[in-house]
Formats: structure tokens, C-alpha cells, sequence
């Protein structure tokens, strides 16, 4: 028993949306970082789903690479945070906004 | 024949680099020299009058040479006539006449080189190694453009010569007269000039070359088109011909001062006098006669461009020579008289006597640097002192001097047998048996004609006033001496100026019939010659019908000679009457109004100053405003909005991390709800 594309593609966008509403509303970065990686899993899920529905091994592969890419991100976004911390003894993003006109 | 066997003509170019180099070496070690940079412009100019007269004996030998030397750039071009492509080279060409001017220039070059010894030298002036430096590169700029093969290269040398005669007449740049008057030469021959830059580049886009001599020069694509009644840029082919060769003459008349460009050349008198005589016999003014005398076959295609220079040329030596009748400074009467004379060659060449107006420049160039170096050993003589009013009696205590300045003057008058009676008087008949059928020549025929009293007159007022009568100063009374370098070239020249008439006596052939026209067979193309670039050739292309009074030549010649003859011993004559006594007196004044008419120089210099002033002025300004109003409020317009409503937009620039995400998600869901219309989603 297969499940049709659309329920993957479905299941994508939500998780996609999830992780955009946590990126507008969330002000920790620890979140903010969570929620960028639900994103990106929102895109795995619908590579995979469509490299399974045109029976092609490429999208798993570019799966495949998203994620060594999203470890990656992950580390330079602790890093960012780790000196966010240092900086102002906190990981409210929206704290420092000197970077502007 | 035309032969291009390179033999001797392989050293041609030598002939500009020598002074060139005489211009390299002065300029940067002229102080350690000796004689401050004297000598090496004197080995140099006498290097290229030697190989000068070893080109004049190789064309003489029946050579000729035409090459190309450097090619600057080459490519396919859209010209009118059909030629595919152009080419822009340095090249020289070698042919009778360059032979010839190549001699004159480089001699004259070389003797006014010694004349500087003891004009400039002995008199310790400062700043001689410029000086040299400046004669060198002068010298090398005119040999330059006389042996140019195309009008592209004689124009940068056109150009190099204005600049260096502007160096020159402001030699003295510490007075205040000397750096306006250089400006003045320099601005109102580049005014010509700008014609000349048109014309240049409206042959090279209509015949695709810009060759003077073979089958790829524009003078025969000229006569091509002509012969096919080709249509260039909308005119006929004729009428482009007339245009483009007017527009040339735009640089003729700025620099062979001729009217209404001739007011820089009285003025460019501030110069060293040896300037004046090497600016007006052989370099730049006669650079302008030379280019006419150089495409004439292009001249010759349009008989209403041969009409205007003959019409002008005429114009121009009557014009001048009135003015020269009531001038004080001894310089100033001289450069009345070179305008003047330039005008006799000017109308030599319009009415298609090729030979007689460089028959004219021949005998002028010697005649005329001999009468300059003559006014400046006269003013070596009178420590400095240029009014004729202060001279008088230096006959007796200056003979060598005043022989040779005789001379000059008797041929700048044109008394029989001194040179400038042959080619004077060869011009005027050439000019009048055209103009018995052209009313125009015959008006610019009339009008050489009275000049050559004046000529006489103004001329025999000068050597009277100058030489005769008793000294009317104490300078005048016990005179500087002159030493040998200002003795050498006087007498050089002397002897030239009497003699180099007797190379085309025209009247004195025809009468007795024999063939003794040496010049004309020599531009003939009886010895060495370039196809097409003879005067047979032009002759067949001057379309002028020529006319003769009582039936005969002889007749019209005799009388033609009379005339001119006449004119200018009753001009000498009355100049013996008015001025010829121990105490001459200003009769001059008593002309009123006219006399004031002429000592302004018919206020050509007011009028140009009110064209400039009262015209360019105010036209110039409008330009400004516009500039600064419009132009400008465009383009500050530009940046204040930018300015303005970036400081708007710079606001959305928050620094906050969210709203960055946020923009960006709006802005993607606009460009897809905007893409989703375009592509019919909401249809």
C-alpha cells in the first residue's frame, strides 16, 4: 500500500509553515534555529516523496546532502549564538539590531 | 619617369629626424653646450640640406620616391566612393616639389641658426637652449609636413608647426606683449585649423584614403567620382569636391595669414626676428601656400574652389599691402608684405599656374628671409630699436647690410631682374589671361595688380627711411657693429634673392623663344616625377579658358609685364620722392581718415575682438547656463530624489533578524501571487 504524493506534499507544507510561523514569532535563538531546521526537513520530505513517485534516486540523494548541509548550518548557528550570549547575555534576536543604517 | 627606386631617397627621412634630434639633445643638455645649444641645430639643419640637395639631384637624376613608412592603423571602412578600407600612415613622398621646398626650408632653417648666433648669442639673451630646442623642433615639424605623403600626416605636422611657432613668438614670454600675441597666432590658426580637422576627416569618409600621389590617393577617387557623376553624401561630386577642398582651406588661410584669418601675423612680430624670418619664408605661413601647392590636383577638379582661392589670394595682397604704407616698425611693414605676397601666390595657384605660385614661394622664401635677417641686423645695429622714424643713414656705416636688404627689396618689389619681378609677374600673367574670361579672376587680377604699387611703395618707404637720409638718432648715428654670422647669411641670401628669378624667366623665353623655364620643366616631370602630381596634369584639369589680348601671348605678356613692371617703379619712385631727402616727413598723415583707417588695420582686429567678445562671448554663456541650469539641475535632480527617498527606504533596514525573514516571505508570496496572475491563475 502506497500513500498518494499530495499527502507528502501536504505534510511538507505544514511542517514547512511550522517552521515559518517559529521563524516570524520566535524571539530565542535556540528556537529560531529549531525552526530553520523543520524548513529544511520540509524540503527533504518532498525530495524524497518525489524521488520515490518518479522512482529516481536523485532527490534522495540531494536529501542526502541538505542534511550534511543542515549539520553544517547547525554548527555555524551554535557558534553565532555562543557569541550572542557572550555579547549581550542573551539569545533574544531581536536584542541586537546595531547591524543597520 | 616614376621610378621608386630607393637608392639615396633611403636617408628621405633622415631629413626631419636630424632636427629632431638637434631638438632631443638641446633641450636636455643645451646649458652644458657651447654656444648654449647652438650648434647642434646648426650641424643638424645643415645635415638635411645636404641630403635636401642629394633628394633635388636625385629627382634631378630622373628619381622619384614615395613609400610607406609606418602604418598606424588600418581597417575596413564605409567611404562613399566604394573603397573597402582605410589606412592611416606615416609616408614620404618625394617628388619635385618636396624636393624643392625640402631645400629651401632646410636652408633657410640653417641660416637662420647662424643668424641666431649673432642675433641671439651676442646679444645675451636668456633661455637660448629653449630657443634651440623650439628652432629644432620647428625645423622638423615644416620638413616633416613638406615631405608628408598623405593629408593625415601633413596635418598632425601642420599642427606641430602652429604649436612651435607659438612657442616661439612667445619667446620672450616675460613681456607682456609676446605671450598675447603667441596666443593669438596659435588661436586664430587653430580656428583654421578646425576647418582643416573637418576636411581631413570628410575625405578620408568620402574616398576611403588619404594618399596625395598614385592610385590610391583621393585625388584621383576625386576625379573618378567626378568622371561617373557619382553623388557623395547627397551632393554632387563636383560640389563634395569644392566643400571638402574649402574646408582644407580653412588651415590654408589660418596659416598662410591670409584674409580675414591674417591678424595673428603682424602681431607674431613679438618674436625673435630670426623667428619672424624663419615663420614667414620658409615654416609656417608658407605651410599653407605648400599644402595648396601639394593637392592641387584636388583644386584643380573644382574650378569654384580655384576661383575662391585666386578671388582671396588677390583680395589679400592688395588688402595688406595698403596697410604696410603706414606702418613705423620695420617688422610690421614686412609682415604687411609677407601677407601680401602670400596673397600673389594664393592667386598664382587659383587661377591654375601651379608653376607661378611656387615659383613665388621659391623666390619669396629667399627675398623674404633675407629682408627679415636684414631688419634684424638693422635692429642689432640700432640696439634694439624697430621704428624707422629713430633710423636713417645706416647706408654708409652698414654696407654689406644694406646691399643685401637692397636686394630683398628689389625683388620683394619686383623690379627687374631681382626674383620677385619673374614669379610676380608670371603670377599676374597667369591671373589675367584667365581672368579675361572670368570677370572674378579678373577683379582679383586687378586687385594684385594695384597692390604691386603699394609693394613698391611701401617697400622703398622702408629701405628709405631706414638706410637714407640723415640719422635721426643717436643709435642711428654710431651703430652696433655686426659680426660674420649675421654678415654670412645676409650675403647667402643676397645673392639668392637676386639670382633665383633667372630659373623660370617665362616672358624672356617666350620672346626670344628659347627653353630656359627650368622650373616649370622641373614640375613638369622632365626629370624625376610621381604620376599625376605634375603640372602638365594639373593643367589638363584646370577647366579655366584662357584669353589673350590683341590677338597674341606675346602681346598679352609684353603688356601684362609693362604693367606690373611700371606699377612697381612708379610705387619705388614715389617712394624716392616722398622719403629719399636728408628729413623725410610723415606724409602718411596727411590722409585722414584713411590714414587712421589703415593704421588700425581696418579695425580687423576690433572686429574679430567684437565676434569674440560681443558674440562668442554671450553665446558661450547661454551654453554655460544651460549647462549649469538644465544639465545640471538634471542631474543633481537625479541624486536629490535618490537621496531623499533611499533615506526613506533605508528605514526598513531594521536590524531585526524576524523582520528580515518576514520581508522576505511577503516578498515571495507577492512575486508568486504577481507571476500566478500573469500566468492566469485568477482568470
Amino acid at each position: 500500500m502506497t500513500v498518494d504524493v499530495q499527502y507528502y506534499v501536504l505534510l511538507s507544507m505544514a511542517v514547512f509553515c511550522i517552521g515559518l510561523f517559529g521563524v516570524l514569532t520566535r524571539r530565542n535563538a535556540l528556537l529560531f534555529l529549531m525552526s530553520v531546521e523543520l524548513m529544511l526537513n520540509a524540503a527533504n520530505i518532498n525530495l524524497i516523496a518525489f524521488a520515490f513517485y518518479h522512482g529516481n534516486l536523485t532527490g534522495q540523494l540531494f536529501a542526502l546532502f541538505t542534511m550534511a548541509l543542515a549539520a553544517a548550518e547547525v554548527a555555524v548557528g551554535l557558534g553565532i549564538i555562543l557569541v550572542l550570549y557572550r555579547n549581550f547575555r542573551d539569545i533574544d534576536v531581536t536584542v541586537p539590531t546595531t547591524m543597520r543604517w | 619617369m616614376a621610378a621608386t627606386a630607393t637608392g639615396p631617397f633611403g636617408f628621405a627621412p633622415a631629413i626631419a629626424v636630424l632636427p629632431l634630434v638637434a631638438f632631443v639633445v638641446t633641450l636636455l643638455f643645451g646649458k652644458h653646450l657651447p654656444k648654449k645649444g647652438a650648434l647642434p641645430g646648426i650641424i643638424a639643419t645643415a645635415g638635411s640640406l645636404l641630403i635636401s640637395l642629394v633628394m633635388f639631384v636625385a629627382v634631378g637624376g630622373g628619381n622619384a620616391y614615395h613609400t610607406t613608412l609606418y602604418e598606424w592603423t588600418a581597417g575596413a571602412a564605409a567611404s562613399e566612393t566604394g573603397a573597402d578600407g582605410v589606412a592611416f600612415t606615416f609616408g614620404v613622398l618625394i617628388d619635385p616639389l618636396s624636393a624643392l621646398m625640402l631645400v629651401i626650408v632646410s636652408l633657410v632653417a640653417l641660416l637662420v641658426h647662424v643668424f641666431s648666433l649673432g642675433y641671439m648669442n651676442a646679444e645675451g639673451e636668456t633661455g637660448l637652449p629653449r630657443y634651440y630646442a623650439e628652432l629644432g623642433l620647428f625645423t622638423f615639424s615644416m620638413l616633416a609636413f613638406v615631405f608628408a605623403d598623405n593629408l593625415l600626416m601633413a596635418f598632425m605636422f601642420f599642427e606641430l608647426v602652429g604649436l612651435c611657432s607659438y612657442l616661439l613668438i612667445g619667446f620672450w614670454f616675460r613681456t607682456e606683449s609676446a605671450p598675447s600675441a603667441a596666443k593669438k597666432a596659435f588661436l586664430v590658426t587653430r580656428f583654421g585649423d578646425y576647418f582643416f580637422l573637418i576636411g581631413v576627416v570628410a575625405i578620408a569618409a568620402t574616398f576611403g584614403t588619404v594618399g596625395f600621389a598614385g592610385e590610391g590617393s583621393f585625388v584621383t577617387a576625386a576625379e573618378t567620382a567626378i568622371d561617373d557623376g557619382a553623388t557623395l553624401f547627397g551632393f554632387d561630386a563636383q560640389t563634395w569636391v569644392t566643400i571638402t577642398g574649402l574646408l582644407v582651406l580653412g588651415g590654408v588661410l589660418g596659416k598662410s595669414a591670409q584674409f580675414p584669418f591674417h591678424t595673428w601675423l603682424p602681431d607674431a612680430m613679438e618674436g625673435p626676428t630670426t623667428v619672424s624670418a624663419l615663420i614667414h619664408a620658409a615654416t609656417m605661413v608658407a605651410a599653407g601656400v605648400y599644402l595648396v601647392a601639394r593637392m592641387f590636383g584636388y583644386y584643380a577638379l573644382s574650378p569654384t574652389a580655384l576661383s575662391i582661392i585666386a578671388f582671396v589670394g588677390g583680395f589679400t595682397a592688395l588688402f595688406a599691402a595698403t596697410m604696410g604704407v603706414v606702418k613705423d616698425d620695420v617688422k610690421q611693414v614686412l609682415a604687411y608684405s609677407t601677407i601680401s605676397q602670400y596673397g600673389y601666390m594664393m592667386l598664382g595657384l587659383g587661377v591654375g599656374g601651379y608653376v607661378a605660385g611656387v615659383f613665388h614661394l621659391l623666390n619669396h622664401a629667399f627675398f623674404k628671409a633675407l629682408l627679415f635677417l636684414g631688419a634684424g641686423a638693422v635692429i642689432v645695429l640700432m640696439h634694439h630699436e624697430q621704428n624707422m622714424w629713430k633710423m636713417g643713414g645706416l647706408k654708409d656705416k652698414a654696407p654689406v647690410t644694406y646691399y643685401t636688404f637692397l636686394a630683398g627689396a628689389l625683388a620683394l618689389a619686383g623690379i627687374v631682374p631681382f626674383s620677385g619681378f619673374w614669379s610676380k609677374d608670371e603670377v599676374l600673367f597667369d591671373a589675367l589671361i584667365i581672368g579675361l574670361e572670368q570677370p572674378v579672376i579678373l577683379a582679383a587680377y586687378a586687385m594684385g595688380l594695384v597692390a604691386v604699387f603699394f609693394t613698391g611703395f611701401y617697400t622703398f618707404r622702408m629701405v628709405f627711411l631706414t638706410f637714407h637720409g640723415e640719422p635721426r638718432s643717436e643709435t642711428a648715428e654710431d651703430p652696433h657693429p655686426v659680426g660674420w654670422a649675421i654678415k654670412v647669411p645676409l650675403i647667402v641670401l643676397g645673392i639668392l634673392a637676386t639670382v633665383t628669378g633667372l630659373v623660370n624667366m617665362a616672358p624672356v623665353a617666350k620672346l626670344l623663344n628659347v627653353d630656359i623655364t627650368f622650373l616649370e620643366f622641373w614640375l613638369d616631370g622632365e626629370y624625376g616625377y610621381v604620376e599625376g602630381l605634375t603640372y602638365h596634369a594639373y593643367h589638363e584639369t584646370v577647366a579655366f579658358e584662357e584669353g589673350v589680348i590683341g590677338g597674341s601671348e606675346t602681346t598679352t605678356m609684353l603688356l601684362s609685364a609693362g604693367l606690373s613692371l611700371g606699377l612697381a617703379l612708379a610705387g619705388a619712385f614715389t617712394a624716392h620722392t616722398l622719403y629719399n631727402v636728408p628729413e623725410p616727413t610723415r606724409h602718411m598723415q596727411k590722409l585722414g581718415g584713411a590714414y587712421s583707417l589703415l593704421r588700425n588695420n581696418y579695425y580687423q582686429d576690433e572686429y574679430q575682438v567684437w565676434l569674440a567678445q560681443g558674440f562668442t562671448l554671450p553665446l558661450a554663456r547661454a551654453a554655460d547656463r544651460f549647462d549649469q541650469t538644465v544639465i545640471d539641475g538634471i542631474v543633481n535632480g537625479t541624486s536629490t530624489v535618490s537621496l531623499f527617498s533611499s533615506n526613506w527606504v533605508k528605514r526598513i533596514q531594521t536590524g531585526i533578524v524576524t523582520n528580515y525573514a518576514a520581508l522576505l516571505v511577503g516578498g515571495f508570496i507577492a512575486l508568486l501571487l504577481v507571476l500566478g496572475y500573469l500566468g492566469g491563475w485568477f482568470a
